[in-house]
Parts: C-alpha cells; sequence; structure tokens
C-alpha cells in the first residue's frame, strides 16, 4: 500500500481507470432479477410500474452520490472508516455486517440462478457438482485480485450484451395500449413498486470496497451514475416490452416474464432462444458473485489480517454449503427478501447517517488538532 | 525474510567466484589446457619451425575455414618477428592477442586459431578464422504471403540482425547481446529503438534472460517457455515469427524482439492475443480487405473452439432447440449410428488430429498422401460404416480447417488443444457446460500478461485507441500513434495530419 499526505490509495499497478466503475456498478446491478422483477413490481403498481423502475433509479443515483459524498471525504474504504468513527470493535461489528450482507448478495445470485436452470433447463441437476464448478469459477476470478474481477465485470456487461436484441422479437406482437392509462395507481402502491425494485439494484454498494482502487477515484463519481442510468435503461427496456406483451394478469402468472418472453422468439436456425439466454446469463451472473465475494474477502483481509488468498476458499467453502443447504422455492424468496429489507435500511439509512456522522467527527478532530 | 534472502544472494555470489578462481587454477597452464583439448581428434595443433623462431598453431578443424587459414594466414606468419605483430601483419581484422589462458580456452572454441611462440609462452595470439556456414536466405514457409517481402529468418544470429538491421538503418536501433547456456553458450540478442522501445519492457526482458540458468537453449521457442509470464498456460505469451520485416516493425512499433543464434524464429513482445490472429500481409492489403480477412481469422477461431462442442450439447441434451426443418436432416444422418454425441466427436476429432499429426511427422511428400487417402478415404468409410453422421464430419473437417487459419503456428495448437475441455463440459452440461468452459478462458486471458503487460489489451482494459490495429486494421492515416499497448517513450510514429494530405498538384 502506498500513503501519500495521510489518504491510503492502493498500488498504481493494482489500480483501474474511472470510467470501468460504470461497468463495475453495472455488472452487479443486472443478474437474476433481470429475469423476473416485472411480477414482482406489477403486483403492486400493474401498468404503472415504469414510473416505479425510474422512481427507483433516481433514489439509487442520490445513494450514489452520497457514498461518493463519504468516501471522496475520507478517501478509504468502509472497514478504515469504521475503524477511525467507532474504533476497533463497534467498527468491526459493523464492517462485519455489511461482510455477511455482501456474503449473502453472493449467496442468492448464485441460488436463484441454479433455480432457474433447474426449473428451466436441468430439473435433476445435481446442485453440490453445479455450485463447486462456478465457485471454481469465482475462486480462479477473485484470487487474480481486483483488476481482474473488474475485466470479468467489463466482460460480463460487453459480451452478453447482444441478448438484449433478442426482445426485440416480441414487439411484433406488442400492444403498446397495454401501458394506457398512465398514473391509474396511488402514490403508495407506487412507492411499494419502488422499494421493490430497489432490491435487484442495491448491488453497487461494493463500491465501498473498491473505492481505493479506483485512480482518481473523485472522477468516477459520474461514471457510476452513468452505470446505473444504463441498468435503469435496460430494466425499463424489458418492462415495458413485458407490459405491452403480456397482461397483467398474465404476468402476475409467471415468475420469470422476461424468460417467457424469450418462447416467442423464432429464428431459422435456432428455436426456444431461453436456452441461449439462460446460458449467456453466467456471464452476466458471474461478475455478480465475483465482486460480492471480492469484497466480502477484503474486507475480513483488513479486519483480522489474514491472507487474502487463505480467506477466499473459506468463504466459497461456506457459500457452497450455504447453497446447497437452501433448498424450494419459499426459502429463496424469503432469503431474497430479507436481503432486499437488510438492504434498503444499510443503504439509504445506515449511510447517509455515517456520512454525517464521518463529517461531524473528522471536523471535529480537525478542530481539536487545530486547538492543541 | 529479505535479509536472508540477501544473504543467500551475497553467499551465491561468493561461491561462483571461488569457482571461477578453481577454474582459473586448473587451466593455468598452456600444458594442460592442450592435453584438455587434444582428447577431441579434431583439435590440430603443430609446430612450424622457422629460421629465427619457432611457432606453434592451434585449432580446431571442424571449427575453422581452411581457406581462411592457407590464404590469409600460412603466407604471413615466415615474415612474422613476435607474436605482437600479429594484427598490423595479417590481413584479418579481429585478432585478439592475450595472456590469459581461458581466454585463449573460449576462442578457440569460437573458431579462432590460435598462433604463439613456443619459445615465449606470455603472449597468445588469435586470429578469427571460423567457418560460415549457414543455409541461404530463403522464403517463409510457416508464414508465407502471396504480397510482401519474401525472405525468412535463418539458422545464423548474424545474418538475421542484418536481415532486421537493413530494414531499419538507424543508430537507435541497439541490439545487445547475451550468453545463455552452460553447455550451448547459445548467442541471444535482444533488439530495440532506444528512446522509443519502453525502459521498463527492455529490463525485464534483459533481467529475465540474464537469470534464466539452464544448460542448453536450442531454439527460440525455448525462450518462450522459459521467460512468459505463465509458464503453465497453453497460450504463448510471445509471438515467434520467421519474418524479418515483421520484427522489423514490431521494433518500429515499440516491442522488443529477441532472436536466438540457431533458430530461424525470432521472438517479440509485449504482444496481445490479437496479435496471434493478425497475418503480416493484412498490413501489405487494403485495410477494408485485410479487415474483413481477419474477423474472418477470429470467427474462423470462435468456430474451432465452440462448434463441435454446441453441437454435442445441441444432440446430448437441447434437441428442443433445433428447428423443425432441421431436424430431419440430423435425423436421417444420425439415426444409423450407435455411438452417443460425445463419442461421435471424440472419435472424430482425434482421427482429425491423428492425421494432423502423421502429416507432420512424415515427409512432405508422403505427408500428403496421408492427408488425402486419411481425408477422403477414412471420412467417407466411417459415414458409410454408420460411425459417425455426416453432419459432425463436416463440422469436424471445417473446425479443424478454420484452427489452421491462425498465422501464428504455436497458437493453432493452442486452438486445438482447449476444444477438448469444452467437449466433455458439453458433455456434461450441456450449453451452461460450454459457457462455463468459456468464463474459465475469458477468466485465464484475463489473468495473463505478457512482460507484464495485460493480454487481453484492447479488449480489457479497454483503450479505444488500441483497436486501430487489433480485431479490424484502419488506415495507415489513422495509425500514427504507437499502442498504448507498448507504453512507448515516443508515441508518434508520424505525423497523422500530415499523413492525410496529398500533395497533388490542383487541376
Amino acid at each position: 500500500m502506498r500513503k501519500c499526505g495521510g489518504v491510503i490509495l492502493e498500488e498504481k499497478q493494482k489500480q483501474i481507470s474511472p470510467f470501468l466503475v460504470f461497468f463495475l456498478v453495472h455488472s452487479v446491478q443486472v443478474g437474476v432479477g433481470v429475469l423476473g422483477f416485472q411480477r414482482i413490481i406489477m403486483k403492486s403498481a400493474g401498468n404503472d410500474a415504469w414510473i416505479a423502475v425510474i422512481a427507483a433509479g433516481i433514489s439509487i443515483n442520490v445513494a450514489i452520490m452520497i457514498m461518493y459524498l463519504l468516501l471522496n471525504k475520507q478517501q478509504k474504504d468502509l472497514i478504515d472508516i469504521h475503524k477511525d468513527l467507532f474504533g476497533k470493535w463497534i467498527g468491526g461489528f459493523f464492517s462485519l455486517i455489511w461482510i455477511i450482507y455482501w456474503l449473502v448478495i453472493g449467496l442468492v445470485v448464485l441460488r436463484s440462478y441454479i433455480e432457474i436452470v433447474q426449473v428451466w433447463v436441468f430439473p435433476l441437476i445435481n446442485i453440490m457438482m453445479f455450485s463447486i464448478i462456478i465457485l471454481g469459477l469465482v475462486y480462479y476470478n477473485v484470487t487474480g485480485g481486483f483488476r481482474v474481477v473488474a475485466g470479468i465485470s467489463f466482460l460480463g456487461v460487453v459480451i452478453p450484451f447482444y441478448i438484449f436484441l433478442s426482445f426485440l422479437f416480441p414487439i411484433e406482437y406488442a400492444n403498446f395500449r397495454n401501458l394506457l392509462p398512465v398514473w391509474n395507481h396511488s402514490v403508495k402502491e407506487l412507492s411499494i413498486a419502488t422499494k421493490d425494485m430497489m432490491l435487484g439494484l442495491l448491488g453497487f454498494s461494493t463500491l465501498l470496497m473498491y473505492y481505493p482502487y479506483i485512480k482518481h477515484p473523485k472522477k468516477s463519481q459520474k461514471w457510476a451514475h452513468f452505470g446505473n442510468l444504463l441498468t435503469i435503461g435496460i430494466y425499463l427496456f424489458i418492462l415495458i416490452i413485458t407490459i405491452a406483451f403480456f397482461s397483467e394478469k398474465q404476468v402476475s402468472k409467471q415468475i420469470w416474464a422476461t424468460l417467457s418472453m424469450w418462447k416467442i422468439v423464432e429464428l431459422p436456425f435456432i428455436e426456444r432462444i431461453e436456452y441461449i439466454g439462460i446460458t449467456s446469463w453466467i456471464l452476466i451472473i458471474l461478475p455478480n458473485i465475483c465482486l460480492s465475494v471480492w469484497a466480502a474477502s477484503k474486507g475480513i483481509q483488513k479486519m483480522f489480517h489474514f491472507h487474502l488468498n487463505k480467506v477466499i476458499p473459506v468463504i466459497l467453502i461456506l457459500l457452497l454449503f450455504a447453497t446447497v443447504a437452501i433448498q424450494g422455492r419459499e426459502t429463496i424468496d424469503k432469503l431474497n427478501q430479507y436481503l432486499a429489507i437488510a438492504g434498503l435500511g444499510l443503504v439509504f439509512i445506515y449511510l447517509p447517517i455515517l456520512t454525517i456522522l464521518s463529517f461531524f467527527f473528522t471536523k471535529k478532530r480537525k478542530g481539536n488538532t487545530g486547538n492543541g | 525474510m529479505r535479509l536472508r534472502r540477501q544473504r543467500r544472494r551475497l553467499n551465491k555470489g561468493i561461491e561462483k567466484e571461488k569457482e571461477k578462481e578453481k577454474e582459473k587454477e586448473k587451466d593455468e597452464s598452456i600444458e594442460s589446457l592442450f592435453q584438455q583439448l587434444n582428447g577431441s581428434n579434431d583439435f590440430t595443433l603443430s609446430t612450424l619451425p622457422y629460421e629465427e623462431h619457432t611457432l606453434s598453431i592451434g585449432y580446431y578443424s571442424t571449427l575453422i575455414d581452411s581457406e581462411i587459414l592457407h590464404r590469409d594466414i600460412f603466407p604471413f606468419l615466415k615474415d612474422l618477428d613476435a607474436i605482437s605483430s600479429l594484427p598490423t601483419l595479417l590481413p584479418i581484422e579481429e585478432i585478439i592477442l592475450t595472456t590469459d589462458i581461458s581466454v585463449v580456452r573460449d576462442n578457440l572454441l569460437k573458431g579462432y586459431t590460435l598462433i604463439f611462440d613456443v619459445n615465449n609462452l606470455n603472449l597468445f595470439g588469435l586470429v578469427k578464422s571460423d567457418v560460415d556456414k549457414t543455409r541461404q536466405v530463403s522464403l517463409p514457409e510457416v508464414e508465407f504471403s502471396v504480397v510482401g517481402p519474401k525472405e525468412s529468418f535463418v539458422e545464423s544470429l548474424d545474418t538475421n540482425i542484418n536481415l532486421v538491421r537493413k530494414r531499419l538503418p538507424i543508430p537507435e536501433f541497439v541490439s545487445k547481446e547475451l550468453i545463455i547456456g552452460k553447455l550451448s553458450k547459445t548467442r541471444v540478442s535482444v533488439l530495440y529503438i532506444q528512446g522509443v522501445a519502453n525502459e521498463e519492457n527492455i529490463h525485464t526482458v534483459i533481467q529475465r534472460l540474464t537469470d534464466l540458468d539452464f544448460d542448453q537453449i536450442t531454439d527460440s521457442s525455448m525462450i518462450t517457455q522459459l521467460i512468459q509470464d505463465n509458464q503453465n498456460s497453453p497460450f504463448p505469451q510471445l509471438i515467434d515469427t520467421e519474418r524479418p520485416d515483421r520484427i522489423a516493425t514490431a521494433v518500429a512499433e515499440g516491442k522488443i524482439a529477441i532472436l536466438v543464434d540457431g533458430a530461424p524464429h525470432g521472438l517479440i513482445g509485449p504482444t496481445t492475443i490479437f496479435e496471434f490472429f493478425s497475418a503480416f500481409e493484412d498490413y501489405y492489403l487494403n485495410w477494408l480487405v485485410a479487415s474483413f480477412f481477419r474477423l474472418v481469422r477470429f470467427f474462423a477461431v470462435l468456430f474451432s473452439i465452440l462448434a463441435t462442442p454446441i453441437y454435442v450439447a445441441v444432440l446430448t441434451y437441447h434437441y428442443e432447440l433445433i428447428p423443425k426443418d432441421m431436424v430431419a436432416t440430423l435425423v436421417t444422418s444420425r439415426s444409423a449410428i450407435p455411438l452417443p454425441p460425445i463419442l461421435e466427436a471424440l472419435v472424430l476429432e482425434l482421427a482429425i488430429e491423428l492425421l494432423r499429426e502423421a502429416g507432420a511427422r512424415l515427409p512432405t511428400k508422403v505427408g500428403q498422401t496421408i492427408g488425402i487417402v486419411g481425408g477422403i478415404v477414412i471420412g467417407t468409410a466411417s459415414v458409410e460404416a454408420g460411425l459417425t453422421s455426416n453432419v459432425l464430419l463436416i463440422i469436424v473437417a471445417l473446425a479443424a480447417l478454420a484452427s489452421f487459419t491462425t498465422p501464428v503456428y504455436q497458437m493453432g495448437n493452442t486452438i486445438r488443444l482447449i476444444r477438448f475441455p469444452f467437449l466433455l463440459m458439453a458433455h456434461y452440461m450441456g450449453f451452461i457446460g460450454v459457457a462455463i468452459s468459456f468464463c474459465y478462458l475469458l477468466i485465464h486471458l484475463l489473468k495473463l500478461t505478457s512482460l507484464g503487460r495485460p493480454f487481453l489489451e484492447p479488449f480489457y482494459p479497454p483503450r479505444v485507441q488500441d483497436f486501430k490495429d487489433a480485431l479490424i486494421r484502419l488506415p495507415y492515416s489513422l495509425q500514427s500513434k504507437r499502442p498504448i499497448q507498448e507504453q512507448t517513450e515516443d508515441t508518434m510514429r508520424f505525423n497523422g495530419d500530415k499523413a492525410k494530405k496529398k500533395a497533388d498538384p490542383k487541376k
């Protein structure tokens, strides 16, 4: 680590250029959620769900702004901020909550993906073997360091992008009148939908860990916002097509409406394009798992001063057991809900408080040293 | 830790010096040296009794050119009054006068002729008279091109450097020579342009080469394996080429080249994966044509890796994927086949590998026959016998053909190898297995570096500027900057604005 003027930043060679934050933020926001978010938000907001998506996007942008306020002020990652503000023990406790949160994100993404594979492709798949293979991928990636993790985030956005073109096929059968009448739901219904929408978008909080790995971190803020915008664009695009393609009642019966939409696509050399979609989706969920596992293991390494390459296998084995232990749709759904509540609390309540506290305390401390 | 390492290094240094001293002691006297050398029959030592003094002359008859000996040395020796006047007497420019026995020994082995006065053993004269037996510069065979120069490297380092230097007649073009190999004492040259090539890259190459501790270097491909960043990767991380024009261009671009004596191939680094798919002919064709062929080659590689695994995956698990019209074709071709898709594919893939290997090991003319016999006879026979399907035969043959489009031979081998894990994973998990193998490949490529520079550049880290010469090749007027990958000291190749203007007289 290089120390310059009290600011702790990582070695230059390990750092990434600021615009890659665009892909880092975007890649963790698009995961398994895209395949089935429609039912959840249309439950309360119906054909006005697109308003909820925009509202969620704006709130996330505000959250990103708050995060950058905190990070630009402190110039270090969350673990160090906690340590400075609350001391070793209480700070460590808060850090541990975040680490568990990130780990559960990785777990939920992996388990939900396996569920989709089970339902759509291989009903009799051996979950143990499948998880071992995917976590092997994660291990291979994360041990390469942050640059490689950022690399898979970049490739995970760029390479599978062709898949979004396939959503143009349902437009042929779409009925855009379904969007009308606009604003026929109450503000309360819309805010519930907004809350539900935000669940899938909260993975960007890993930014709190990789901030020191960004070259000129202050310049990266606009890229983080753009990354979020692209996410919202993609969700909006898929949602509008879903609203136009399905009726509200149909959507309420589709757990994975996006996948169901693919059934209409017909190409001369391929039928059932959802197989291609699910297959390509590996490259989309991989950065999700890698980044959250990286953030968690980096946090543990900083707190307990273990070697990073020893932390990662332990974490992955824990994840493996947890993945195998979770059985059934209800458990996965419940886990998703708890995670969502925890995420909302952490990002929208805890983080602003922490930011205010950090401004307050660092100012005071500076004043003290000035007087003394 | 660091202290201990330093101490170990110090100890090593002291030991080395001791060894050197021992060696010196051993060879202190000329008599013992001659005794050692006389052990081999091609060493000749003869005495020439002239009137004033008696000269002795020694050489390896297999290393020296007898014509030089007879024409340029013997006739002049008669007039020699002292060894110290050898340089003025003989019409040869490289003459060493020394008192050191170890210098005498080393140069005798390099093809020098030893001349000394029997009565005065204090001064030895060494005259360069080595024979230069190498083949003529010939056509490139591995990287043949229809357009462009048709010279290729030969096994002599000096000829090879000459081939490069005549393309870069500037004093900044530097060739640093190193000796590697305890037994082979191979001369290895590092070529670069001072002020263009990145200093750090130069240091990396020279440091890695000097740190090499190996007994015998017989070819440049051994150097690649020994100094590349990840030695356990199937991907070569330095380009090897037999074209001097390619080396010259690479060096001018800010890269570093390594030439090895006795090897008809040079090495280039740092490089990226995309360069392995660019034939040098691309630079001699119009940019549109060149870009098209590059894309074709790139898709050929993807096809070569993915075609058979996808066939296996679809037929094993995802037959719903096949459209109605295509089902009939597949069913008729596969209905009689008793083997599961994976075995069918493995048998055919291995048969193709067998043909290739047999063709490569046999002499050219026999090899061609083998190719025809194997390709046509075995192919049709196995389809008629109902062992493989027509469709798969086409796919496997095309995939093999596609893997041969890679301009760099070593990369072609890699591509044929990595197809097999894909096949096995396709059999195990269908499409998802293929995707997982693809992810492994991507992460592996992300992790690879070439002389410390990212291997997947300009794709990752994304550098838009370097895309001008990666998947496609843009016109030369847009190529005014050197690639960022090389981190060159001087980034401009030429003035881009000037290149765009044409100085035609206006009509």
